[in-house]
């Protein structure tokens, strides 16, 4: 098979515009499951509620569905709030996070996903933007801006949180939160409202990262489930733990379906990425940047 | 402006099992006590009720900082923290994955620390050089000597007034807990801390401490009220020395 140099260059830019999207989407992954550790595979469930949120306000008012996403983030970030504080009153607190935490937010996926199918039905929603059907050129290389607005995006609010994390006092005790509860206490912290403000800004990103999915790919309710396993490789393959290592890990496993679908077909995409994982599993458990 | 500690008539266990039985004891201003007693006897229990971790059955403990008495019943951790009182634990606890800065800066995260943060994280480093050298590096890749030194200045950057020490010698080969020990007097000195110390070496508590109890079994058996008191104290004689 002969690869021209366009094709490859096309791949190469699809799977960094996809990469991030994926970072999007997992960066709150990467901190309710990689800092918090608490394993909240409900996250694909709210950035379905995002794009759903997204779809009516542009459907009614046309407004840009990112905007919208971002404007309403605050409203994530008191649900946030809200889920964090019951999790801990019945779960945490108890010390009977492990199995019957996850049977909580897997109840939490599908009253989710059952509530949109009754209220919106189980056809797929698009929403209409000024840049869906635009396509940047540079030579052969395509960048259409239906990915490369939310990538731009993404990178923003993806960096955005990194910093946050690292050159705050709040962050540096979200960093902390999971090593050890009473050494943070010792510092005059308090554990419990560390991580809900923390769990609250992971559900915060997956509302705009819902806004992005929306703008990249028709939506209906039960697409969540198709990313659970995504956004948890992503977070496994960059390392626990690490911002910088999800958006690597993001970058990573978009680039590998990009060449996946072009050279051999989309069938074979899910297969690399969760290929990848195993590999990393294998031979680097503590993922591409995990400490 | 006084930073004192008093602890009266306080009992505490985990569960059936009591720990304390009726301890009572003072730290005054600027003094450093020695808490003195082998494996067992409840002296990190009491460090954990003084914080608020460990809830006490019966007594009273209050704190009296830059001139103003607090009671300490039924106040969080983080919340006596906030009055002024640190606690270096047992253990160290430090943050393995969090780099010697981030767990220096992370002692300043209460409000009124964070005011005086420059000072504290230069007096650190001038005590500590060993920690400016390594303040990149994680702390769970460094020596236990080193560790423990961070876990002091960590305590430290939470500027405290009132700062207690659970068992600072323990797992240090005997070099590493002589300069341990002269540490803590240089911070002691440098800050003009109270200080309240638990410790089973006793050779090397004494040498810093101006006074000190000995509790056996939970309770306070004897009070030495000067170092020459506990150094010819018989039932210390009997603890350490097998005399």
């Amino acid at each position: 098979m002969e690869i021209s140099t366009a094709l490859l260059l096309n791949a190469i830019i699809a799977g960094l515009l996809l990469g991030g999207f994926y970072a999007a989407m997992s960066v709150g992954i990467s901190i309710s499951f990689g800092m918090l550790d608490v394993v909240n595979i409900a996250h694909p469930a709210f950035i379905i509620l995002g794009s759903y949120i997204a779809y009516i306000v542009n459907d009614r008012f046309g407004f840009d569905p990112i905007v919208v996403s971002v404007v309403v983030s605050p409203l994530f970030f008191l649900l946030g709030m809200v889920l964090y504080r019951i999790y801990y009153v019945c779960f945490e607190r108890r010390g009977q996070e492990s199995l019957r935490g996850l049977a909580f937010f897997f109840g939490i996926l599908f009253i989710t996903e059952v509530a949109l199918v009754l209220i919106f039905g189980v056809d797929y929603r698009m929403v209409s933007t000024r840049y869906g059907d635009v396509t940047w050129r540079a030579g052969a290389v395509d960048f259409p801006m239906r990915l490369a607005v939310p990538f731009l995006v993404s990178m923003t609010m993806v960096i955005g949180v990194q910093v946050f994390l690292t050159r705050t006092f709040f962050g540096r005790a979200v960093l902390a939160v999971a090593q050890d509860q009473l050494a943070l206490r010792l510092m005059g912290v308090d554990p419990v409202r560390v991580k809900e403000l923390a769990f609250a800004l992971s559900i915060a990103t997956a509302g705009v990262a819902g806004a992005f999915l929306i703008v990249i790919q028709p939506v209906q309710p039960a697409i969540g489930r198709e990313f659970i396993g995504l956004v948890f490789a992503v977070c496994v393959l960059g390392g626990m733990g690490s911002i910088l290592g999800t958006l690597l890990g993001a970058f990573v496993l978009g680039l590998a379906e990009s060449f996946t679908s072009t050279f051999f077909g989309p069938s074979w995409a899910p297969a690399v990425s969760f290929g990848l994982l195993l590999a990393t599993l294998a031979f680097r458990p503590s993922g591409l940047l995990g400490r | 402006m006084g930073n004192s500690l008093r602890v009266e008539g306080l009992c505490a266990g985990y569960g059936a099992v009591q720990v304390l039985d009726r301890i009572s004891l003072v730290v005054k201003d600027g003094e450093t006590v020695t808490l003195l007693g082998t494996n067992g006897n409840g002296k990190s229990t009491l460090m954990k009720c003084i914080m608020g971790i460990v809830p006490p059955s019966a007594g009273r403990i209050s704190a009296t900082v830059d001139g103003v008495e607090h009671d300490l019943a039924g106040r969080a951790p983080e919340q006596i923290v906030d009055l002024g009182i640190a606690l270096v634990p047992e253990g160290r606890r430090l943050f393995p994955r969090l780099t010697v800065e981030e767990n220096l800066l992370l002692g300043a995260y209460r409000r009124s620390a964070r005011a005086a943060i420059a000072r504290n994280l230069e007096f650190c480093f001038e005590t500590f050089p060993v920690l400016a050298e390594r303040r990149r590096q994680l702390a769970g890749s460094m020596s236990g000597g080193e560790q423990q030194m961070l876990t002091l200045a960590r305590a430290l950057m939470t500027a405290p007034k009132i700062l207690l020490i659970d068992e600072p010698s323990v797992g240090l080969a005997p070099i590493l807990v002589i300069h341990t020990i002269d540490k803590i007097r240089e911070l002691k000195e440098g800050y003009g801390l109270t200080v309240l110390m638990a410790e089973q070496n006793f050779n090397q508590a004494i040498r810093i401490a101006d006074r000190g109890y000995v509790i056996v079994h939970g309770r306070i058996e004897y009070e030495g009220a000067s170092r020459e008191d506990l150094a010819n104290n018989e039932l210390i004689h009997k603890l350490y020395m097998g005399l």
